[in-house]
């Protein structure tokens, strides 16, 4: 038997719920995602194609995919650590700590982007550092990879974390008594434990980077061919008034973040058929 | 005979380490590895901004913020968030009503709608908008002949702001509400109560709370939005340059002192959600969706 469109419900308010919900989601939401598509379905798969294929545009495509992949890794690592940190240790400042994690998620990200090139640009402290060592990383794919770990840092944090907190000692201690070593304890038995919420939110520190604009084009230099990231491209392209061009990096862009979110929820509903929960 | 005695004692403060811990050394080494990187990567760039804004002293950067440019950017910021936060909050509360109080098909793919945001690059967001509201378009044209322009004015900034935010009041409320059921309201309901009643003697008084969470969250990213902004305010000084616009120009034009100097308001105003946020999280955890999810 089908279920009902709707069941019947003695609450109130249902018709004035569903109805500002649903004005405001097309109005902000569902509208203008709707004529990018829209856009690119009037211009035509040819168009689009000859937009994107040219070496800059794949140039900026793979430049941001590449470091956003490397960045989320980097998070991937120190997120789990600093969730491991966080709610095993105890130390002073442990949750002054705890409370700036979010902090990437609270800073405007053009204040974050004007810092950390004041920092790592050659004129700034770091920066001066890595100078005397013959090294550069503002205006270098390395300024781009700070600004994009920056950015995700509290994703992998923030899905681990809750997973650490709900461990039970039990297990550890049962692996500890069968004679493993602390190491292998942490290796077979917790790791295991924590890797559907470090992936999705490795995951999510990857969507994050890929789109992420006000952080990265203050550090980037912007070059093309080394230093372009793809959300700028389509800054560019509209100064240009190329609203085709714009239209067809966008698509290439959602189709990216749909994929990393189709692989979101793979790893949540595989993890869930082989631990039961995430 | 007697050696057996001694060597146990020797071995009992080691036992005294529980099992499921590590040892000292490696712990001490791990709190000092994520402490150096969050250092470096967090408190660094947050000792920065102030530091730029402050480096021709106190003074400079004061009048700085009283440049007409910045007066108007941060006059403009805060029209921005009084008008896209508390309808970003109706909806996260209408969203949330309907979703939890009623049973109906295709919730799933509502709520997967309402996330969207989430995945969606700012700048692809703001080019959206354009496509949508632009003077080229049918609804921008007809707005434009009504000399009621919407992208390169303030309800296109507002738009975007309200695109980036949109999901954040909802996504708060949703597992609270969840976690919360619906017997209260059904039983106001059988005492007579009006649905408003309802709304605010029973259910806001159970997700204040979380609803002050939620658009604490909203309001810092509304404030702070960049990328969306940037791409349909067209940038016009004094008229549709919102806060973080104002940062880039000044910035751009090498004036440190005076991007720093709005930076660092920002950058307070940050610290303020986060402390906020961290208070209620201390003070509130058992009320508050961080809590609840799995």
């Amino acid at each position: 038997m089908r279920r009902p469109l709707i069941n019947r419900s003695p609450l109130p308010g249902m018709a004035l719920s569903a109805g500002i919900t649903l004005t405001l989601l097309s109005l902000v939401v569902l509208l203008p995602i709707c004529a990018l598509l829209l856009k690119g379905a009037t211009a035509g798969f040819p168009a689009l194609w000859t937009e994107v294929n040219t070496p800059r545009i794949w140039g900026a495509l793979f430049l941001s995919f590449r470091l956003s992949f490397i960045a989320a890794l980097v998070n991937l690592v120190f997120g789990v650590a600093l969730a491991w940190v966080l709610v095993r240790y105890r130390f002073s400042g442990r949750r002054l700590l705890d409370a700036a994690v979010d902090l990437p998620f609270a800073l405007p990200t053009a204040v974050a982007g004007i810092a950390l090139t004041a920092l790592y640009a050659p004129n700034g402290p770091f920066g001066a550092i890595a100078k005397d060592l013959g090294f550069k990383i503002a205006y270098t794919q390395w300024g781009i990879l700070i600004a994009l770990i920056f950015v995700g840092l509290p994703f992998v944090t923030r899905t681990v974390q809750p997973v650490v907190e709900e461990i039970e000692r039990e297990v550890e201690e049962a692996s500890a008594t069968l004679g493993a070593t602390r190491a292998y304890t942490l290796r077979r038995v917790v790791l295991p434990m924590l890797a559907p919420a470090a992936m999705t939110g490795f995951a999510l520190s990857l969507a994050r980077a890929v789109g992420e604009y006000g952080s990265v084009i203050f550090i980037a230099g912007n070059i093309p061919l080394k230093t372009e990231i793809a959300p700028l491209l389509i800054v560019i392209k509209l100064e240009e008034f190329n609203y085709v061009g714009a239209t067809a990096i966008g698509i290439a862009m959602l189709v990216i973040s749909f994929a990393i979110l189709l692989l979101i929820n793979a790893i949540q509903v595989l993890s869930r058929r082989r631990i039961g929960y995430v | 005979m007697s050696d057996t005695p001694t060597t146990l004692k020797s071995k009992t403060p080691q036992a005294h380490r529980p099992v499921t811990t590590e040892s000292p050394g490696f712990r001490v080494a791990l709190i000092a590895a994520v402490i150096i990187f969050l250092a470096l990567l967090l408190f660094a760039p947050l000792v920065a901004v102030f530091a730029e804004a402050l480096s021709k002293g106190a003074i400079e950067a004061i009048k700085s913020l009283a440049n007409p440019e910045a007066t108007s950017a941060i006059k403009l910021t805060l029209i921005v968030a009084a008008v896209a936060v508390p309808l970003n909050a109706v909806f996260g509360i209408a969203a949330a009503w309907f979703i939890t109080k009623y049973d109906f098909r295709g919730k799933a793919l509502l709520i997967t709608l309402i996330d969207l945001p989430f995945s969606v690059s700012p700048v692809v967001a703001g080019l959206c908008l354009v496509l949508t509201f632009g003077a080229n378009t049918a609804i921008g044209g007809w707005m434009v002949a009504q000399a009621y322009p919407i992208v390169f004015a303030l309800p296109s900034i507002i738009l975007a702001s309200m695109f980036v935010t949109f999901p954040f009041v909802a996504r708060e409320l949703i597992p609270v509400m969840i976690e919360q059921g619906r017997a209260e309201e059904e039983a106001a309901l059988t005492l007579g109560a009006s649905g408003w009643r309802i709304f605010f003697t029973v259910t806001l008084p159970n997700i204040r709370w979380a609803l002050l969470y939620g658009v604490l969250l909203c309001n810092a990213r509304a404030m702070g939005e960049f990328g969306a902004v940037a791409v349909v305010s067209g940038k016009i000084r004094g008229q549709t340059a919102t806060m973080p616009i104002t940062i880039e120009m000044l910035y751009n034009e090498y004036l440190s002192v005076a991007a720093f100097s709005l930076a660092a308001v920002l950058a307070l105003l940050a610290l303020l959600t986060l402390t906020l946020k961290t208070l209620l999280e201390w003070r509130f955890a058992d009320q508050l969706a961080a809590a609840h999810r799995p």
